[in-house]
């Protein structure tokens, strides 16, 4: 402690008598003015103010955001050597504190530039009504030029003169921001520190930043240094020769020569039935019917599965279920998250619809992802009224980047921290999902392991500022509110469809509704007109008046639910370009929006960039125009020579089918994720994608057809040492079936599926124990793929079985094996029902035969025949469960006849003990 | 057997794989295994058990345990600029406001307790009261993302998830990670107060009623009759029993198959637990289950102490939704939030401690911020705004020394001012007295080793430790 005492003392606060002497003596090894580590020496107070490679190393009178200090503390540096000691932190973080002065100083002066006060206080506080959008009182304050000419009052800074600057006049006085519109506005009081710096600003003239952006030449650039382009999934994949091992397809020859290398082969061929449930889960997501296992069994022709692959890939539940696997990638929800409200997306179900059919379709990937990163930009999106359905569709798709958790439509958070973390999960998503990059971790600094430069990310970003611009922010939902708070089209991140059909029909339906609330509002109105002194509003009018309070609440009666039963605008939660010059990106040191730093152009990261053509965005040539950023961007990400893009793709989908992809870390395919197990497997198998014309449908019928796909589970003996994990395929991985699959098998098989296509989400109920169900009803048996996806409640079935939680997407579902899924399956009143209703369709269809009711249940729920000792015993078991609950209805009598009703409930309790078996949960 | 070892493929499991699996494990590196037995903490820690009393929508630090004489000097005048900086409903905002509750020195230590809290004052020897929390975001929902999972983004790990990720739980057949919310609503952000986040599901928080059935699906809503359910069990064992048979070597059929068996054993010993009957008359009286104000409260608080003596590792206690957040009428709703609260919690520090187990169970209160020394909507009904940049909670048992004071908030109580208290530090102190190292508690993700304080500047609070 004596140094602490000492200090008080001397009362000396400089760099010099506080800082050196512990910087010298523990960081300026690597930090020092020769060597500059991460940019960074620590020599003197202006080498820590300059900082380094992310950003300034000490904020004066602010340790908190100190960058040295944190790093000391959490105990990240020194690198080498024991962390600092707390009294040596206590002393760094006085001197700071005390305003981190050099020897000789009073305060710190310095200049302050442009980039500090546009960005992080006129921007966050002043541009939504004096920026891009409205000039109100005529002025402008996105330029220094602009706050010359001024506005109606005159000009809003005269340079070197803060205190006769309307601007400071007007903040300081808090004029401005208004207090009466902060709140609607979503801007708060400038405060002290950001005045201050503003008046400094003024005072030293104002001065202009002359930059531009810096250029970067991707192939030949100093960040991204060449020997890190040599890293495998930067450099384009190139066909491999097929090894000389026979197979039923060159897949095949691959992993053949893997697994001999082990002394391996594949595992027997599976049974028909086996690879009946197998390849019809795998491809549609239900199990097969009765009469559709009998039909398949009863074809002898040699290629047989061959036909039921192409049959499945043409059925519509194809694209149901594979759009489940590309939707968890997208992160796609009917909600918004981020804030507790959780709001509904109302029309989000239109990019869910979208990808189906695009799957459907056999959209080639090139162009689905074409479709999804720019629709808007493939045609006059303004211009064109009504659109076609093709227009319609490009539009729906673009919803993939509107999937990511946003909560900037509550007011409390539509600020500039949560708008850049909006476009953040958007850029995550971009970048796991498509590219294989875990883009997002260079937000805040270069990335630690992969050649992407912080700068990168800010170039990413700047292709989609035209839509996702946060200083010209637009709330994420239709309805108005925030920002603007006006209900103009402009306004809205939402592209309404006023002229479709189906506005017309919504308008129709809305239109005596909207009548009957403008009545009751009017006499609301009338009701309040004898309180009304000035311009209250009725809200403010009925706290001071009990009468009037009661009065209105008697009125307003059913106006929420008349306002409930209101449609949602047709339209679309779409990404488009809203027009005219966003606003320039920086680079945010620390990702930190009060931190801006140097400019950057819009462009892809360069590590990919040395094999492909130049990205360079061209308008499309509209009257209106649209910046063409994001088009060139899927120019250049579906370039055939991309040396991701097919990669990541062709993994995800060999994920979804073996559990593990070649690539197990399916969503970085950087340093730090896991090497290919069968690298000229992968590349053989992207340029056979994008050769036969990025078809997801071929590639699925190469892998199912494969002899990988058709061998049985069972585990050799030598297989169990020299393949325990099953990494190099000497059999079939034994699988749980998928939340959506376990809940839409139990409805198929019980008869209940409603296979109703597209459209609004079923929606969903919260029981009062916290269970979340599907709504009974008309809409409560769809397949899980259209039910409701609220992220503040998800469906409990759904949830208890590994369905995602989108924060923001999800690359690799958990497989978790825990009790809440027996609980479900046994005590669940949805299973439980389910198994009622399917032993009377058994009844139904087979009669009272105990014999043919087991037939046809077994067949029904586990895709096969019981076996002769299977159905001795279940006979047997029918029989004494028919008994039991006999004996239980005489001793409960109700006025239900009661061997029917005990028969019945027997086969229920049979069909729900099956739904129990690991055979109906797992396929082989 | 390594525990690294026991799992192939990296998945999860509740329940204990057959013996015969030893023989499985191969020399190939295999993933590690996720599961919730006991794990022995690195460090030597005091605490086993952590009981989070959780107060949503910010207790008023300046009417419960921070006093400020010098509200009354200033009263009704214009706050600063920095702090009307803060203001978010600033049409609503009005002067500065004193406290309408009387304080007293109480205990040895003397610490100042409001008259609201009349039984936590018999306590104050016991607890560490931290006066100079701050955090960073005003809103609840965001305030309450960073307060239990370190960030303002959903979808993080809480707390409770790290810890029991950490330490698994000592008891296999009630869920290790229990939280108790209340019968009249689920605090804001709902369930995601207890999410797992990017940690296996396992990890979450199982939501526990203390009204109706206890956990989700536990019963049915109508029991087969007992016969039906004997040739029910029998069929399903014949078939599992069957399938597993003509398939060697699959470890998650041996998982699934005890994951029933753990079902089975829950069903048993969850009500066992939760049956507050087998408690005295005497003890239903000290935690107020006899008083219509503190019988849902002190129900909780009961069920708590019976969980945390079967060997549960991390409990959560919830009040009804955001009933803390005072924007008008603070006199009148804080007083109802005391009245509460105060005596459940006041007998549920003394029961653990008359027990031995206050010794081994941290108790933690607080909320997610704290409020404003200036008054909301001014006049006879005024509240207080939200405030991230002051507040208090309090520690006690579980290692932390009781009867301390930590840091302070300036003058009027609006901003932390010595030994400012970040909820990274709260947080890394919590797992400090469990024995863990907030920096050695990871989980690798996507190539990164995430943790809970995530690259925060962090401080275990040292001053509070016994």
């Amino acid at each position: 402690m004596l140094p602490l005492v000492l200090l008080t003392i001397l009362g000396a606060e400089t760099f010099e008598e506080q800082a050196k002497p512990i910087l010298q003596a523990r960081c300026a090894g690597c930090h020092n003015a020769r060597l500059k580590q991460g940019g960074l020496s620590v020599a003197t107070r202006d080498d820590l103010l300059a900082g380094g490679q992310t950003g300034a190393a000490i904020v004066p009178g602010n340790a908190v955001d100190s960058l040295l200090l944190s790093l000391v503390m959490n105990g990240k540096m020194p690198k080498s050597g024991p962390p600092l000691r707390p009294e040596e932190t206590a002393r760094l973080r006085r001197w700071i504190e005390a305003g981190a002065l050099t020897e000789g100083e009073q305060v710190v002066t310095r200049l302050v530039s442009e980039r500090e006060i546009l960005a992080p206080i006129l921007g966050a506080k002043c541009f939504v009504c004096h920026g891009r959008r409205e000039q109100r009182g005529g002025l402008d304050l996105r330029t220094r030029a602009s706050m010359l000419k001024g506005g109606k009052s005159g000009a809003a800074i005269i340079p070197g003169q803060p205190e006769q600057s309307l601007l400071v006049k007007r903040i300081a006085a808090q004029q401005m921001p208004p207090p009466a519109l902060q709140e609607q506005y979503c801007v708060r009081t400038v405060d002290s520190a950001e005045l201050e710096k503003l008046k400094q600003w003024i005072a030293q003239g104002a001065r202009a930043d002359d930059e531009q952006p810096a250029k970067v030449d991707a192939k030949n650039d100093p960040a991204v240094p060449a020997k890190a382009r040599e890293f495998w999934s930067f450099r384009p994949p190139v066909r491999a020769r097929v090894p000389d091992l026979p197979g039923r397809t060159p897949v095949d020859s691959f992993l053949l020569e893997k697994l001999a290398a082990k002394k391996l082969t594949y595992s027997t061929e599976a049974s028909k039935l086996t690879l009946l449930r197998r390849v019809y889960f795998s491809l549609t997501g239900l199990p097969p019917t009765p009469s559709e296992v009998k039909a398949y069994l009863a074809d002898t022709r040699p290629d047989a599965y061959e036909r039921l692959v192409d049959q499945l890939l043409a059925s519509p539940r194809y694209g149901e279920r594979w759009a489940r696997s590309w939707l968890d990638a997208a992160g796609y929800s009917d909600s918004e998250g981020g804030v507790s409200s959780d709001a509904l997306r109302p029309t989000a179900w239109r990019y869910r619809d979208y990808v189906i059919r695009a799957l459907n379709a056999d959209r080639p990937y090139n162009e689905f992802l074409t479709e999804q990163l720019a629709g808007d930009e493939l045609f006059d999106y303004r211009a064109e009224r009504p659109y076609s359905p093709r227009q319609a569709d490009l539009l729906a798709a673009t919803g993939f980047l509107r999937q990511a958790p946003d909560s900037t439509y509550s007011t409390e958070q539509n600020f500039l921290p949560e708008r850049f973390d909006a476009v953040a999960a958007e850029m995550e998503i971009l970048g796991t999902a498509v590219m294989g990059l875990s883009l997002g971790c260079a937000r805040c600094h270069d990335h630690k392991y992969d050649p992407l430069p912080q700068r990168d990310y800010y170039r990413v970003s700047a292709i989609f500022q035209s839509a996702l611009d946060p200083y010209d922010w637009r709330i994420p939902n239709m309805e108005c509110g925030g920002v603007g708070a006006k209900c103009e089209e402009k306004n809205l991140r939402f592209l309404p469809d006023l002229e479709s059909a189906e506005a017309k029909s919504v308008q129709a339906h809305n239109a005596p509704l909207e009548q009957q609330i403008a009545e009751i509002e009017q006499q609301v109105e009338a009701a309040a007109k004898p309180y009304r002194k000035s311009a209250e509003t009725v809200d403010e009018l009925i706290k001071k008046n009990e009468d009037l309070r009661k009065q209105v609440t008697e009125l307003r009666k059913g106006l929420t639910k008349l306002r409930n039963s209101l449609k949602p605008t047709p339209g679309y939660r779409a990404l488009f370009d809203m027009g005219g010059e966003p606003t320039p990106v920086r680079i945010l040191l620390r990702g930190d929006p009060n931190n801006p730093g140097p400019l950057v152009a819009p462009g892809p990261p360069s590590v990919l960039s040395a094999s492909l053509p130049n990205y360079e965005a061209i308008p499309p040539p509209y009257e209106t125009g649209t910046s063409g950023r994001r088009l060139a961007f899927a120019k250049w990400l579906t370039h055939p020579q991309h040396p991701l893009t097919a990669r990541v793709i062709v993994n995800r989908i060999w994920q979804q089918h073996f559990g593990n992809g070649i690539v197990k870390s399916a969503g970085n395919f950087g340093k730090m994720g896991t090497p290919p197990t069968h690298p000229e497997l992968l590349d053989w198998l992207a340029v056979e994608f994008v050769e036969s014309g990025w078809s997801l449908k071929k590639l699925h019928r190469l892998i199912v057809t494969s002899a990988v796909y058709r061998q049985s589970s069972a585990v050799s003996d030598a297989a169990l040492t020299q393949d325990p994990a099953n990494t190099w395929l000497s059999r079939f991985p034994l699988r749980r079936l998928d939340a959506e699959a376990v809940r839409d098998a139990v409805l198929k098989t019980a008869g209940r599926l409603d296979e109703t296509e597209f459209g609004p989400p079923a929606p969903i109920d919260v029981k009062p124990d916290g269970a979340v169900l599907p709504k009974p009803g008309k809409l409560g048996y769809r397949r899980s793929i259209y039910v409701t996806q609220r992220r503040s409640t998800p469906v409990t079935m759904l949830d208890a079985f590994d369905a995602p939680f989108m924060s923001p997407n999800c690359i690799r579902r958990g497989e978790s094996i825990v009790s809440s899924q027996a609980l479900q399956m046994m005590n669940g009143e949805q299973i439980r029902e389910s198994a009622r209703y399917l032993a009377g369709r058994v009844i139904d269809a087979a009669g009272l035969d105990p014999a043919g009711q087991l037939e046809r249940l077994y067949l029904t729920v586990l895709s096969r025949p019981p076996s002769p000792a299977e159905l001795t015993a279940g006979v047997t078991t029918l029989d004494g469960l028919a008994a039991q609950w006999r004996t239980h209805y005489t001793a409960n009598p109700s006025p239900e006849p009661i061997a029917a009703k005990a028969a019945h409930m027997a086969l229920a309790t049979v069909a729900h003990t099956l739904f129990n078996t690991a055979e109906f949960l797992y396929v082989d | 057997m390594s525990t690294s070892r026991r799992n192939f493929l990296g998945r999860m499991s509740d329940g204990l794989y057959g013996a015969a699996l030893s023989s499985l494990l191969a020399a190939d590196a295999l993933p590690p295994a996720y599961d919730l037995r006991p794990k022995a903490p690195k460090l030597p820690g005091k605490a086993k058990a952590v009981i989070q009393l959780f107060m949503n929508g910010g207790p008023s630090q300046m009417d419960l345990l921070d006093p400020k004489p010098l509200l009354q000097k200033f009263a009704g005048q214009a706050p600063s600029r920095d702090l009307a900086s803060q203001i978010r409903q600033v049409r609503e905002a009005g002067g500065i406001m004193p406290s309408p509750f009387q304080f007293q020195k109480h205990g040895q230590s003397g610490i100042e307790v409001s008259e609201l809290l009349p039984h936590l004052a018999k306590r104050v020897d016991d607890l560490a009261v931290i006066r100079s929390m701050f955090t960073t975001h005003i809103a609840h929902d965001f305030a309450l993302f960073i307060f239990h999972t370190g960030r303002m983004l959903p979808g993080r790990p809480t707390l409770g998830s790290w810890v029991v990720y950490g330490l698994g739980s000592e008891n296999q057949n009630l869920p290790a990670y229990v939280v108790l919310d209340d019968p009249k609503g689920l605090p804001i952000n709902d369930i995601q107060n207890w999410q797992a986040g990017y940690l296996p599901g396992i990890y979450q928080g199982t939501r526990v009623r203390s009204e109706g059935m206890p956990i989700l699906n536990l019963k049915p809503d109508e029991e087969y009759p007992a016969g039906v359910a004997d040739l029910s069990r029998s069929m399903l064992h014949r078939l599992d029993a069957a399938h597993r048979a003509g398939r060697p070597h699959q470890p998650d059929l041996d998982a699934r198959l005890s994951t029933y068996e753990l079902a089975a054993r829950m069903q048993l010993e969850a009500t066992d637990a939760l049956d507050l009957s087998k408690e005295s008359e005497a003890t239903r009286e000290r935690y107020g289950l006899n008083d219509d104000a503190t019988a849902t409260y002190g129900k909780r608080c009961l069920m708590a102490r019976r969980l945390v003596e079967r060997g549960v590792r991390m409990i959560q206690v919830f009040t009804e939704g955001n009933v803390w957040d005072h924007h008008n009428d603070l006199k009148k709703n804080l007083t109802y939030c005391c009245k509460k609260t105060d005596q459940p919690i006041g007998a549920l520090l003394g029961d653990l401690k008359e027990r031995g187990l206050l010794d081994s169970t941290l108790v933690v209160w607080g909320g997610e911020f704290g409020r404003l020394p200036i008054a909301q909507s001014p006049g006879p009904t005024a509240g207080r705004d939200h405030n991230p940049s002051g507040f208090t909670t309090w520690m006690a048992g579980g290692g932390v020394k009781g009867g301390t004071i930590l840091g302070s908030t300036d003058d009027i109580g609006y901003k932390a001012q010595e030994d400012p208290v970040s909820v990274h530090d709260f947080n890394a102190t919590i797992l400090h007295l469990l024995g863990l190292d907030h920096r050695q508690l990871v989980f690798p993700r996507e190539g990164r080793n995430e943790r809970i304080t995530d690259e925060y500047p962090v401080r275990i609070l040292s001053q509070i430790l016994r």
